[in-house]
């Protein structure tokens, strides 16, 4: 696939090296000239393309082969920057898929289809998911949103007294439009089947809808009324 | 084709593009910068992610394309019936090619 990135920092740099890796071909943007001659000097991927050039100028993502990209990646440490370089991206350019860093988590609310953006990415929110995942026994912890945040990858630890231990998965009435994708006991992946019976301290991985009634019923039915 | 005179146009009103010549709808491909001419043949307020958006469904002879506006219930003039000019990039909808927040004409 083509890629195009906006931002040459140490996030854009990284990621350019694993999609390189994948063999796609990656084209960099960053507006710092000197950053650009360094870097593109010092890169020994041929599938990695430096340029010098505002991302947030359409004449520069023209140059940059965004007209023909399958994939266009924000990741300047502004986002600001990051906003207009997307929303250029998928209203200039008709990218399918757009994907946006979130460097302040108060600006997470702007990084929506509005503004051209398909996928967000906050460090600070992941980072804040991965932590409560780590900490907590007995609730639901979104872990991931999916299809642009119409469903959720969410994370249920069994707390003693759930009413889930001792039950067969098919008797305990999950709401429709959530599956049970994975239990992970005692370090070991359990592919669950409608018999499997969850015990306490088993972690679940559920793909949820995102819809309030789903997970009122998601959490009655994994961790009860203690929550 | 030259739709506008520079020389007789307020500068304000000028669009800063000169458009290529209108395609029919079937011709149109995905990602590519086209200008079509058809008939608003519907108007709907769709929510976006919260926010209403106009979605109009623009019809010439052989097509039909959707035209989404960001963050409006309306705009003056875009009614059912009038002849309209689009000019931007087509991309891929759910059942039709769609035209996001494009410019537009009315004739």
């Amino acid at each position: 696939m083509k890629i195009v990135i906006a931002g040459g920092g140490s996030v854009g740099r990284h990621l350019a090296g694993q999609l390189a890796g994948a063999s796609h071909t990656v084209t960099i943007v960053d507006n710092n000239r000197s950053v650009v001659e360094k870097r593109a000097a010092q890169s020994s991927s041929p599938n990695v393309v430096w340029l010098v050039g505002d991302a947030c100028d359409v004449k520069a993502l023209r140059k940059s082969g965004t007209n023909e990209a399958d994939v266009f990646i924000a990741v300047t440490g502004d986002d600001e920057d990051n906003l207009v370089s997307a929303l250029l991206a998928k209203q200039e350019f008709g990218i399918p898929r757009v994907i946006a860093r979130v460097n302040n988590p108060r600006n997470e609310w702007l990084f929506n289809d509005m503004w051209g953006v398909d996928v967000s990415v906050s460090t600070p929110h992941l980072l804040a998911s991965l932590v409560e995942e780590a900490v907590t026994v007995g609730s639901v912890v979104r872990l991931l949103s999916l299809e642009r945040g119409r469903a959720n990858l969410v994370e249920v630890t069994l707390a003693a007294g759930s009413p889930a231990a001792g039950r067969r998965i098919a008797d305990l009435g999950l709401p429709r439009e959530s599956l049970i994708v994975a239990v992970l006991r005692d370090g070991r992946v359990m592919q669950p089947s409608p018999d499997t019976i969850l015990a306490v301290g088993d972690e679940a991985l559920v793909i949820a809808a995102a819809e309030d009634t789903d997970h009122l019923m998601l959490k009655a039915a994994l961790i009860g009324d203690q929550a | 084709m030259k739709l506008f005179n520079r020389n007789a146009t307020p500068a304000a009103l000028v669009v800063p593009v000169d458009l290529p010549p209108a395609v029919s709808i079937a011709e149109l491909k995905p990602r590519s910068l086209a200008h079509i001419r058809g008939t608003v043949v519907r108007i709907r307020t769709i929510p976006r992610t919260g926010l209403p958006s106009l979605a109009a469904t623009i019809e010439d002879e052989t097509g039909r394309v959707v035209a989404i506006w960001s963050g409006r219930r309306a705009i003056g003039g875009v009614t059912l019936g009038r002849h309209i000019d689009l000019h931007g990039i087509a991309v891929e909808g759910r059942h039709e090619l769609e035209f996001h927040n494009p410019e537009y004409t009315l004739r």
